[in-house]
């Protein structure tokens, strides 16, 4: 079974999974979905669209020069099978990929502290030059209203004390009387 | 009885899906870049034999462009158009590869030394935010 790689976003192409065309000069292209296909023959550079591996990676987004990527290779030399290789690489395969996704975070880390740092002094500088500029802001002057002006007194309005034991106020039971 | 079925079925695109089908899909940029422009082969795009198939009998042909003239003066007007002279911008550039999309993914190829970016080297205006 052989995992092949998008041709426009690079992402995994399992077996029975998305598309390949083949140019007439016998090279493969293939794609994870008909997304990549349709942007593929709109003849777009994969270089150019953002959401693509191939550009996040030549824009320096992603870790490209590290150890840990070249772990991944396409081998083809046969190689019998060796029941203790199998268990070594697999296990190699997880601390490989404990090492890859630690120093992703801290390549992450470093790139997002750099621009903020970059956008803070943005941030300033614009700052300043609206201050600095010849348009000034005044407060809204507050609109006096003769409604508003007037403070609401409470009044303590007199309220009949309703009591179910007093006969006659329609809440109790009892029959009325005239 | 006139005409029955409903007119503006395509939106005005047939055309254009018709072209970006893969089947009628042209010379890519890897290919010219690679094999094209190579100066023999160059040589004998520009000098091809009499063909009743190909526009202008194949005499009048632009390789960066992979375009069939009808005539010298229309081939001189091409090469001083911006179609052209954008192509030959976008053909100095290294082409995208499914070398370039295995590496980017993180799958090399034994035997060969992994080979940073080609991209990397190149200054791509505008595009690094």
């Amino acid at each position: 079974m052989r995992i092949e790689k998008c041709y426009f976003c690079s992402t995994n192409v399992y077996p029975g999974h998305g598309s390949a065309f083949v140019r007439n000069d016998a090279k493969v292209f293939r794609f994870c979905t008909s997304k990549c296909h349709k942007n593929f023959k709109m003849k777009r550079n994969p270089r150019k669209v953002r959401w693509t591996k191939a550009f996040r990676k030549a824009a320096g987004k992603e870790m490209t020069i590290d150890s840990t990527i070249d772990f991944e290779k396409r081998r083809n030399v046969p190689v019998r099978y060796d029941r203790d290789l199998v268990q070594t690489t697999i296990k190699a395969m997880k601390r490989v990929g404990e090492i890859k996704s630690r120093r992703e975070r801290a390549f992450f880390k470093n790139r997002m502290a750099v621009s903020r740092e970059k956008q803070r002094a943005h941030r300033r500088k614009t700052m300043e030059a609206a201050k600095s500029s010849s348009v000034k802001l005044h407060e809204p002057m507050a609109v006096e209203s003769p409604v508003s002006s007037k403070v609401q007194e409470k009044i303590k309005v007199p309220t009949k004390t309703r009591s179910a034991l007093v006969q006659g106020e329609g809440r109790s039971m009892g029959m009325e009387i005239d | 009885m006139g005409r029955l079925r409903r007119s503006r079925a395509h939106h005005a695109r047939r055309d254009v899906h018709r072209a970006s089908r893969t089947r009628v899909r042209g010379r890519d940029l890897d290919m010219i870049q690679l094999i094209d422009l190579d100066p023999k082969n160059r040589a004998a795009l520009e000098a091809q034999a009499l063909d009743f198939e190909k526009p202008g009998l194949a005499q009048h042909y632009c390789v960066e462009c992979a375009k069939y003239c009808e005539t010298d003066a229309a081939l001189q007007a091409h090469w001083r158009s911006k179609v052209h002279k954008r192509r030959c911008k976008a053909l100095k550039e290294p082409a995208y590869t499914i070398e370039e999309a295995e590496r980017s993914a993180g799958l090399g190829r034994e035997g060969k030394r992994p080979t940073p970016l080609a991209v990397a080297s190149v200054p791509m205006d505008g595009m690094v935010s």
